[in-house]
């Protein structure tokens, strides 16, 4: 097959800006990036047991942080024979019942169970806790991810976290409890007794980002990394794409939805039409493509709506914003709008008068 | 049938032969250990004439093979720690919790005197032990019960059995029935039954059994709404024959008078003991003892940190987690002296207990931004802390053109007023209410205010 390149670099960036793959940098975090780092390698190498909430804007990359500095952990090949980690989501496991069999799961416990797992919730909740007691020192270390942190707040009694947190502070198996949330009051929703087990450590996660950096970021996400085998291509492309980031439009839309949304989603969004616009007939990115991808986000949808409306019913709303400024925002009833619309109709203008059915309608 | 047949498939399949032959040999005496039991209890529940109803039909209770769930172990043994610093962290650490619990000495003796007498009377009581969390009450009977078990050990106490229930890692009140006869005879059983041979063990005992030590933690958890859990275990000690003694533990006060219907608050009795949050003197002893032989900590360092952590709640977990904290900042830094300082022990204090919601406002985008002054503007305007959506977008589109910059249109704007609400600055109701929708302040005014002053003007 003929190696296309303009297929390569669609492909390449429709990746990073869906965010399946790793983002080409990480901008800013390098002080929470180390906290996080030390914090699980201590775990997995000390076995010290710990918690923490790692607390910030939704799209501000709680989750990359978590995910990037696993795989740096990962890298060390003692670790990862000896570190187990465990992923939960408050929007999946919605229930401790749910959780504790995920947990079995995860932990590759159900083995050692045969058919057990699908016991009560109960035996299940006191076979966990059975083979974390068992665990010592000696035992490998688990990091558990909490995902939508707040909602496991939620469960009745919050056994769960109590339990999960109890763990951490007692002499048994090593685990790290890592909580991921966006409510900056989450510490408030625990219970007295699962507060004082928490440790109270927060990492804060906010989006720092300057308007150059944000314009070095939108860089970084539309230029095409060093190994790209047509270099030539690449070369061309990525001067192309600064030369375009230098016009005055382009930087007057980024500023605009940078006063919007700070966060790299909301770049994303705004990348995404430009990008998936690239073929054959239009082989680069311009500025009208960022422009129009702009318009097409900040379209006012009711006013889109009332542009599709018929000419009667475009009347009765006027009617209505009439009746709105006469009674200062009082509410009102159709009788009181088809009054209103019969007034306008007969006096002022040649429209033609509805039946009342069908201004009903 | 198929159960066995299953398990053999599930045995087959996990390489351990060795446990399959051992959960049937298990299986076995497991077996022959119950069946001249269950005969003794068949005989008594005959006698009984309320359990001859349906619910008491003895069930031969479930044995499955108990089987050792276990997390595998680590393939390198875990280093000793290397420095000072490091070893102090380890023995900071809340689960390394000391021989003896120092500031806790009185609290110690009545705990264990009652526990003493009562088992050498061979008669049974309670003792509801109640405090604020992390004052040292679950810590502190543990340790009377350990230095009990090495009194029996060497002979010196009549043999006793010790059986903990904690509330919280039951699944429902009911199932601490289970836990306790699991604890106490290695029999599975469900709930209700639990409670009836619990109630035949303890009505009428073995004429030589020994006394039975029952701690139940996070008493408030085992509320029903018959209160028929709490009830029992508050009544099987006053029956004449058992010897059971009941250690309950709670974090309110109260609770007997509050949650407790009369008939179970009078079984509860008279014996009671309060912790007392920690003083910043008995802190600082706490964390000293930890640290003894090692010298890693300024001495005013640990007096700031109890200071700080009594001032607020007095709870011991806090002090040596902001300990802890504080060597690792200490050891962040470069300088040669490994000495944790004030400064470390301050900005662990800082970092725990720091309100974020100003840092949060400062770092949010200019609209959000904008958008909070609106509210702030709006509330001062009317003068009730609540305002429609409707008007806010007014507010906010005047806001934008006195500053000069493009007004959003409406989506974004509402789209603006849900960010804020998912991270909890604003209160806001669900989205289907549209433009009438209703919007409340999670941070004072003033705080709004404070944080978008300094920085607003270079922002912009």
């Amino acid at each position: 097959s003929v190696f296309d390149p303009l297929q390569e670099v669609q492909q390449i960036l429709r990746r990073r800006i869906s965010q399946t793959n790793c983002p080409p940098s990480i901008c800013g975090y390098e002080k929470e990036r180390k906290q996080l780092h030390d914090l699980i390698k201590r775990t997995a190498v000390m076995g010290e047991s710990n918690s923490l909430l790692l607390i910030g804007p939704r799209g501000c990359g709680k989750s990359m942080l978590i995910q990037n500095v696993l795989e740096d952990v990962y890298q060390e090949e003692k670790i990862k024979q000896d570190l187990l980690l465990v992923k939960l989501n408050g929007l999946l496991q919605s229930d401790d019942r749910i959780a504790l069999r995920e947990i079995t799961r995860q932990l590759q416990l159900e083995n050692t169970v045969g058919d057990k797992v699908f016991g009560s919730f109960a035996e299940t909740l006191q076979f966990l806790l059975e083979a974390l007691k068992k665990g010592d020192e000696s035992s490998k270390p688990i990091v558990f991810v909490l995902e939508e942190f707040d909602l496991f707040a939620q469960h009745k009694n919050q056994t769960l976290l109590y339990n999960l947190f109890d763990i951490s502070q007692s002499a048994q198996a090593p685990i790290c409890v890592i909580g991921i949330t966006c409510r900056l009051d989450v510490v408030e929703l625990l219970e007295k007794r699962v507060k004082s087990r928490f440790s109270h450590r927060q990492i804060y996660l906010f989006n720092k980002l300057t308007l150059t950096q944000y314009r070095r970021l939108c860089f970084d996400y539309l230029s095409l990394p060093g190994d790209f085998p047509d270099k030539s291509f690449a070369k061309n492309w990525n001067s192309n794409i600064e030369v375009m980031l230098d016009e005055v439009a382009v930087k007057d839309v980024l500023e605009r939805q940078f006063s919007l949304m700070n966060d790299v989603r909301g770049l994303l969004s705004l990348l995404t039409y430009p990008v998936c616009n690239i073929s054959a007939a239009h082989p680069t990115i311009t500025a009208s493509d960022l422009i129009t991808s702009f318009k097409l986000i900040s379209t006012d949808t009711k006013s889109a709506m009332l542009h599709g409306v018929s000419i009667l019913e475009l009347a009765i709303i006027i009617a209505m914003k009439h009746l709105t400024d006469i009674y200062e925002g009082e509410p009102f009833n159709f009788e009181m709008v088809y009054s209103e619309y019969l007034k306008f109709a007969r006096h002022r203008s040649g429209m033609q008068v509805y039946e009342k059915a069908i201004v009903m309608k | 049938m198929f159960e066995i047949s299953l398990r053999y498939k599930v045995d087959s399949d996990s390489e351990s032969a060795c446990s399959n032959s051992e959960a049937e040999s298990d299986e076995e005496t497991d077996d022959s250990d119950d069946s001249p039991k269950r005969g003794v209890q068949r005989r008594r529940l005959k006698n009984q004439k309320a359990s001859r109803t349906l619910k008491g039909t003895p069930r031969a209770p479930r044995n499955t093979p108990r089987s050792t769930p276990n997390i595998p172990s680590r393939h390198d043994p875990r280093p000793s720690p290397a420095s000072h610093l490091e070893e102090a962290r380890s023995r900071l650490h809340v689960s390394a919790v000391p021989e003896s619990l120092p500031c806790r000495e009185n609290e110690f003796s009545d705990i264990f005197g009652f526990v003493e007498s009562k088992i050498v009377d061979g008669t049974g009581g309670c003792m509801y032990i109640s405090g604020v969390p992390g004052t040292g009450k679950t810590a502190t009977v543990k340790e009377v019960i350990r230095v009990l078990e090495a009194e029996r050990d060497e002979g010196n106490l009549n043999a006793f059995k010790f059986v903990e229930v904690n509330g919280m890692r039951v699944t429902e009140p009911r199932q601490a029935y289970v836990e306790i006869l699991k604890a106490l005879t290695g029999v599975k059983a469900t709930a209700d039954h639990a409670a009836n041979m619990l109630d035949n063990m303890f009505t009428h005992p073995a004429p030589r059994s020994d006394p039975v030590v029952l701690l139940v933690d996070e008493l408030d958890l085992l509320w029903t709404r018959k209160q028929d859990v709490m009830y029992n275990i508050f009544d099987w000690p006053t029956k004449q024959k058992a010897k059971l003694i009941v250690l309950a533990v709670a974090n309110t006060m109260d609770l007997p008078e509050r949650m407790m219907i009369k008939r179970v608050a009078s079984r509860l009795g008279l014996t009671r003991m309060t912790f007392q949050p920690y003083t910043f003197r008995q802190l600082e002893q706490i964390v000293a003892s930890r640290l003894k032989g090692l010298k890693v900590f300024d001495g005013d360092a640990v007096q700031l940190a109890a200071r700080k952590v009594a001032a607020v709640s007095g709870d011991a977990r806090r002090a040596l987690d902001i300990c802890r904290k504080a060597t690792e900042i200490a050891e962040e830094k470069t300088s040669d002296s490994k000495m944790v300082t004030m400064m470390d022990i301050n900005s662990a204090v800082e970092q725990m207990f720091c309100s974020p919601k100003i840092m949060a406002i400062r770092n949010l985008s200019v609209q959000e931004q904008m958008f909070l002054r609106a509210v702030v503007a709006e509330f001062q305007r009317a003068g009730i802390e609540e305002a429609q959506f409707s008007k806010l977008y007014d507010q906010h589109q005047i806001l934008c053109r006195f500053e000069g910059i493009h007004s959003p249109t409406m989506t974004e704007v509402a789209a603006l007023c849900y960010r804020l609400g998912s991270i909890r600055l604003l209160l806001v109701e669900p989205g289907h209410l549209d433009l009438s929708m209703r919007v409340r302040l999670n941070v004072s005014q003033d705080d709004i205010m404070y944080a978008l002053r300094p920085e607003g003007s270079s922002d912009l």
